[in-house]
């Protein structure tokens, strides 16, 4: 079963998520920090992320640039979840190498098939 | 009483008349060559020249012209050597005597000259008054449309200095004020470049002066003379002006808001200010103070302004925080996952689904304008195919579409360009295009998304955007979404895109939103360099436009 890492501070989206992707035979993990979710992808290597962008102490965007930057992990694709407040907007600066941005409030079934396009692509088609 | 020059070489005219002047207070000189005469002027102005004919000179009218023209209200007698008399002089002087005349005539003429004199001076003077007060009434009235051209605080103290330095012309001036950022500053305007010890000196002063006017109340910010801003002007930076500036001539006024003191004004003037110069003075600064109140309104409208929108944008931040868990809760019920539902609970939970989504929309609309009103809103430019975002346009709204009976269709246009643009900001206009276009149809009618290319100059025109249409220049690819609605009143055409309308006839209130849909298109669609437009006919449908930029191969991030 492909592996899905989840990293959210809102529990409440990260069980939703969790919820829906385990449905569709993934085996999900979840952190609800940057610093908890960087150290599970590493030593996880998951085959996809959904990463929060706004989290405390380290961000999405950080953790994005640290995983696509490093050989090892560069290939896990990740989809960012944005809430495009302010604040991002002011973090953003550089390239932070995500494959998709999904903005919050997102429609789970969307979120699915973002998945699903990347995990079995030959299913979508 | 009086000053008389008498220009002649006959020792016996001469000796006359001293004689006969000399006991009557009034001073008597005399000279006999030309630039001793202009000499002698310059140095003893006098009131009535007597030029005797008979001196040596080839050409008495011309000196007669040169006192005239140099000496103001001068009159002049010429003693005559004949009767005949020169037409050409006689335009000049102001009469005639004769040797012959007894001393009682000689005497009444030139008492009346003197009189003429004093009278002419005296016009003078109140002519030159009245042309001084004339060009401080101008100074003073451009001084005024100046103050209510603007609201810069920082350009109204700047005219007030000028408008003074216009009319007194004074040698310096010290205003204490409460700068733009709630930090007092003094600004010392100066004729001349002034020490370090000397500014130390005036902030003392200033800040003094400044803080009399309290007298114990509260003062509107705290000023304190060692850690004053200063911002020096110096008109003359080759000259310096020491402490004996204190002892010149000053006046001071208060800056009065009425309700508060914005600041203070000393001027300095080596000469003596006069009583009007006081009354003027107090005029101009008075002046300011209506003006410098509604500046600091303003300053403090703006600063609202920004905190409302920084209050946008964490409130609608924060409503769309729980917006997504809602979200997703629904949607696995909705999905069956957790069991199956009655059909009773189905028609609620897509209540709330479709309550939700109205809600999610309305937070990012206002949070899209708060963007783009603050210039924050970010685009992700890349040349692409106009295809891609309309077939999801399409896919998107066909459901919806065939649940209300409508006929939604694509026409494309073959091999179009690329464009350039950001493709989720123009995918977002359209499918608010889209959107509307299928509320406002009737079962049973179409809605379709054109796409065309066209050169500016083909695109149709249309007289209620022509501005917008002017601005094109080059090719386009024009979408066009148009529907078989209840169409616009030619009245609202124009008003279609303005901010918070929502027109009579349309639907928006019926269906909800907040009617800032089309303004945010527009401005999305102005930010990548396209156009906008409408048409429609009542009841017969609407057909919007959109036009965007062909790529044309460089990158024009902007």
């Amino acid at each position: 079963m492909k592996k899905i890492l989840i990293v959210d501070d809102e529990q409440d989206i990260v069980e939703s998520l969790k919820f829906v992707l385990e449905n569709c035979d993934y085996t999900c993990y979840c952190a609800y920090n940057g610093e908890d979710g960087l150290k599970l992808a590493r030593e996880i290597v998951p085959d996809l992320m959904i990463l929060d962008v706004m989290m405390p102490r380290i961000n999405g965007y950080k953790i994005s640039r640290l995983l696509k930057f490093d050989q090892k992990y560069k290939n896990i694709p990740i989809l960012m979840v944005t809430a495009r407040s302010q604040e991002e907007d002011k973090l953003i600066g550089e390239e932070t190498g995500a494959n998709e941005y999904i903005t919050k409030p997102f429609d789970l079934d969307e979120v699915v098939a973002t998945v699903q396009k990347y995990l079995e692509p030959e299913k979508v088609k | 009483m009086g000053n008389i020059l008498i220009i002649s070489e006959n020792d016996a005219i001469l000796s006359r008349y001293k004689n006969l002047l000399n006991n009557q207070n009034i001073h008597v000189s005399s000279c006999c060559t030309e630039t001793s005469i202009y000499d002698s002027l310059e140095v003893e102005p006098a009131d009535i020249v007597i030029i005797d004919e008979k001196i040596e000179h080839p050409d008495i009218c011309s000196i007669v012209k040169k006192i005239k023209s140099s000496f103001e209200n001068i009159q002049i007698l010429l003693i005559k050597k004949d009767e005949t008399i020169d037409e050409n002089l006689s335009k000049y002087i102001n009469g005639y005597l004769f040797d012959s005349f007894s001393d009682d005539i000689l005497q009444s003429t030139i008492s009346v000259l003197l009189k003429n004199k004093q009278t002419a001076d005296s016009l003078s003077e109140k002519n030159k008054a009245l042309s001084g007060s004339l060009y401080r009434l101008n100074v003073l009235y451009n001084t005024s449309s100046h103050f209510a051209g603007t609201l810069d605080t920082k350009k109204l103290i700047e005219y007030m200095i000028e408008g003074l330095d216009k009319s007194l012309s004074f040698d310096l001036t010290c205003t204490i004020s409460c700068g733009s950022d709630n930090e007092p500053v003094l600004i010392i305007n100066s004729l001349y470049d002034i020490s370090e010890e000397l500014i130390n000196a005036l902030k003392f002063r200033s800040v003094l002066h400044y803080k009399s006017l309290f007298e114990g109340t509260k003062q509107p910010f705290e000023v304190d003379d060692t850690d004053l801003k200063v911002i020096k002007i110096i008109k003359n930076p080759n000259n310096k002006f020491t402490f004996s500036i204190f002892q010149y001539d000053n006046m001071f006024a208060p800056i009065d808001l009425g309700d508060n003191f914005f600041g203070c004004i000393e001027i300095f003037k080596e000469k003596p200010f006069t009583t009007d110069d006081a009354t003027y003075f107090q005029t101009i600064v008075q002046q300011v103070s209506l003006p410098l109140k509604s500046a600091g309104l303003y300053e403090k409208l703006k600063k609202l302004e920004r905190i409302k929108s920084e209050f946008i944008s964490i409130v609608s931040h924060e409503l769309r925080t729980p917006l997504t868990p809602i979200k997703n809760a629904i949607s696995i019920l909705a999905s069956g996952q957790c069991g199956e539902m009655s059909e009773k609970a189905k028609v609620f939970i897509d209540m709330a689904k479709r309550n939700v989504d109205d809600l999610t929309n309305i937070t990012n609309d206002i949070l899209d304008m708060n963007k783009i009103e603050a210039d924050m809103m970010n685009f992700n430019y890349s040349s692409m195919n106009i295809h891609s975002v309309i077939e999801n346009v399409k896919n998107s709204y066909d459901l919806e579409a065939k649940k209300q009976g409508i006929n939604l269709s694509t026409q494309e246009q073959d091999n179009l360009p690329e464009i350039y643009a950001d493709s989720h900001r123009l995918g977002q206009v359209l499918k608010n295009l889209v959107s509307n276009a299928i509320k406002f149809t009737p079962e049973g009618k179409s809605v379709t998304i054109k796409s065309e290319l066209k050169n500016a100059e083909s695109i149709d025109k249309n007289s209620y955007f022509e501005k917008d249409l002017k601005a094109l220049n080059g090719d386009y690819v024009v979408v066009s979404v148009i529907d078989q609605g209840i169409g616009i009143k030619s009245d609202d055409i124009p008003k279609a895109f303005d901010k918070f309308t929502q027109l009579e006839n349309s639907l928006s209130r019926k269906v909800g939103g907040t009617g800032l849909g089309l303004p945010i298109a527009k401005r999305l669609i102005k930010a990548q360099h396209g156009a906008i437009w409408c048409d429609s006919e009542e009841n017969k449908g609407s057909s919007f436009y959109v036009a965007i930029p062909v790529h044309n191969g460089s990158d024009k991030n902007s």
